[in-house]
């Protein structure tokens, strides 16, 4: 591994059981993905690439193979330190946003903080940061229920910078969006690149083709990396 | 986890999704209330029963032919006294008097007022009667039930008792007996005995029964059998056996009662397991989202714990409150009558506020444990999983 490597990902199987049926999801993907690196990963539903990064979150547990992070095997370590691990290190955009509907914007973003042990000011002081990062903070006190698509995946953006992460997750982020929110969203990662996140995207969206920034496409068919 | 933070979004949590708490909390509720309110008059007719019977003799000897009650000879008594370790005989004259209109009866009570007597709360009310003034007409002292159900029918000041001999008998209302003492004087005319035997229809060498003291409590056994052997239809009866059958018929009331609280409290349970188990419920996702966001699963699990202990301690503290309310200062409508039984005049008994710590402890497991194990037992089983699979 490099010095300034930051996901690493070896061998890594993830095979589903289904009705007494094996189904291979993932096959022996080798991924090495440095600091600060803009990586997406394309293809069609069904490609595996959720599942990829669902393992890379360590949301979910390798079939075979592993996933370092800084080092770090995230899906051999226990659940106190892989919680941990995820809450430092990691920030997921999702594709259906998953905000608590019933908790305002700021106290959405507030949500990954609590564990932290970090004082109330301190969270509010982090809090007010990443709204601002994600242009939402004039939103702040509104409903997640009562936001339009983009202004909700701005608010995901918003929780996923909030404990400041070297690395940012998105699941295909700009499905839910229009053009306009899209292009959008993208500037608001080109500004995450610039500020040195490491970034992988899983999507099929073609906008992601030709970044304005310095990005890899990783094309990825029938579970494996082409 | 920052303590301040932790109940902060407990707080929050709580605030926001209070619809969703509210239905818990009021159905925790009514279900405390019941239990409750079942415990509260079961232990307050516990404690009026054990403070009756403080002061009740603690034998009554009276005579039975064919398993048939017929009137003791008063002559017993002097054969009483003659055992060593009795102290304070009584005859007593009592009987069912039916006022024929509606079907109703009193217990009219014959006592010899110028004896020392071994009811203690009739002692002082006898104490405090102005026996002069009370001898010089019939008199008598009736219970409040009594007091009331014939006042309704126009009988104020005196009532008119048909003897045995076909004469009326008129006995005027002299005072009316302390409330404290309703639980067995609401139905109560209490009269000299002279008066009471006419009423009833009592030759002069004849009583109910007569009660007698032992103050040693280790030779009550033998006295049962001592007593016992005097006369072969002579039966006796100690204030534990009394307080014995008291016991079992509010103890069976109360039973019922919390087969039933069980029933309800096992479907409530099982409602808010299947709640909180469903496979695609919100719950589910929650959990899942906060394992995403960097929660370990002890931060989830204390979350929960805590949120649920939140809820269980309003409900319980609510319940307990609003039928100690209804129990102590409404005195239990619709309830007492279950307890008090389809009485034979309206009983206004009073509770006696009685709260036994045990009694609250046992309120408190039978209702928190099945109420956490319902909710946590899910909520560990989807924190346990990988957070992926909750989200779906």
């Amino acid at each position: 591994m490099s010095t300034n490597t930051m996901i690493q990902i070896e061998n890594l199987y993830r095979t589903f059981h289904h009705g007494g049926n094996e189904v291979p999801v993932l096959k022996d993907i080798n991924l090495n993905i440095a600091q600060g690196e803009c990586v997406v990963l394309k293809g069609v539903s069904g490609s595996g690439k959720t599942t990829l990064l669902s393992l890379i979150a360590g949301l979910d547990k390798p079939s075979a193979g592993k996933v370092l992070i800084e080092g770090e095997p995230i899906s051999k370590l226990p659940d106190l330190f892989a919680s941990e691990l995820r809450a430092k290190k990691i920030g997921m955009i999702f594709q259906h946003f998953n905000l608590f509907e019933h908790l305002s914007v700021s106290e959405n973003v507030t949500v990954p903080l609590i564990p932290s042990g970090l004082k109330m000011k301190e969270i509010h002081e982090k809090v007010d940061e990443a709204l601002k990062v994600a242009n939402i903070i004039h939103k702040q006190e509104v409903l997640a229920s009562r936001l339009s698509g983009g202004e909700k995946q701005r608010t995901a953006i918003a929780r996923a910078l909030v404990a400041d992460p070297n690395i940012i997750l998105c699941d295909e982020p700009t499905a839910n969006l229009d053009r306009d929110n899209s292009l959008l969203f993208i500037d608001i990662l080109g500004e995450l690149h610039h500020m040195g996140k490491t970034i992988v995207i899983a999507t099929h969206d073609p906008l992601f083709d030709n970044l304005s920034f310095e990005s890899t496409v990783v094309p990825m068919v029938d579970g494996k990396i082409v | 986890m920052n303590t301040n933070a932790f109940w902060h979004f407990l707080t929050l949590q709580l605030f926001k999704e209070r619809s969703k708490h509210l239905s818990v909390i009021v159905i925790s509720i009514l279900i405390l209330f019941l239990l409750s309110s079942v415990l509260f008059i079961s232990s307050s007719i516990r404690y009026s029963l054990e403070e009756t019977l403080k002061v009740q003799p603690d034998f009554v000897v009276s005579r039975v032919q064919g398993g048939i009650a017929v009137p003791t000879p008063m002559v017993w008594g002097d054969e009483l006294l003659d055992i060593y370790g009795v102290s304070k005989v009584n005859p007593r004259v009592y009987g069912r008097y039916f006022f024929e209109a509606k079907e109703r009866s009193f217990l009219v009570v014959g006592v010899d007022f110028l004896e020392e007597q071994s009811h203690k709360t009739l002692q002082k009310l006898i104490d405090q009667t102005d026996i002069k003034s009370f001898f010089n007409n019939n008199q008598m002292l009736v219970g409040e039930g009594v007091k009331r159900y014939l006042a309704e029918r126009f009988y104020k000041d005196a009532y008119n008792f048909l003897t045995p001999n076909g004469t009326f008998e008129k006995v005027n209302i002299f005072k009316t007996l302390p409330s404290q003492s309703n639980l067995i004087g609401n139905d109560m005319m209490v009269m000299p005995i002279d008066l009471a035997r006419k009423i009833i229809g009592y030759s002069e060498d004849e009583v109910t029964d007569i009660t007698f003291n032992v103050p040693n409590p280790d030779e009550w056994n033998m006295m049962t059998d001592k007593v016992s052997a005097l006369h072969y239809d002579l039966h006796v009866v100690n204030k534990n056996d009394v307080q014995k059958s008291y016991e079992n018929l509010y103890n069976y009331k109360g039973g019922l009662f919390l087969i039933l609280f069980l029933v309800l409290l096992g479907t409530f349970t099982l409602i808010l397991y299947q709640r909180y188990s469903m496979v695609y419920s919100s719950e589910q996702r929650h959990i899942g989202l906060l394992r995403a966001l960097g929660w370990s699963i002890n931060d989830v699990l204390k979350f929960k714990f805590t949120e649920t202990v939140v809820i269980v301690f309003v409900s319980y503290i609510l319940g307990i409150f609003i039928a100690y309310v209804y129990v102590f200062a409404l005195g239990a409508p619709l309830l007492r009558e279950v307890f008090l039984g389809a009485q034979n005049l309206q009983n206004n008994l009073n509770f006696v506020p009685v709260l036994d710590f045990s009694v609250l402890t046992s309120i408190f497991l039978i209702y928190a444990l099945p109420f956490m194990a319902a909710v946590l037992i899910p909520v560990w089983r989807v924190s346990v999983t990988d957070p992926k699979e909750s989200m779906l």
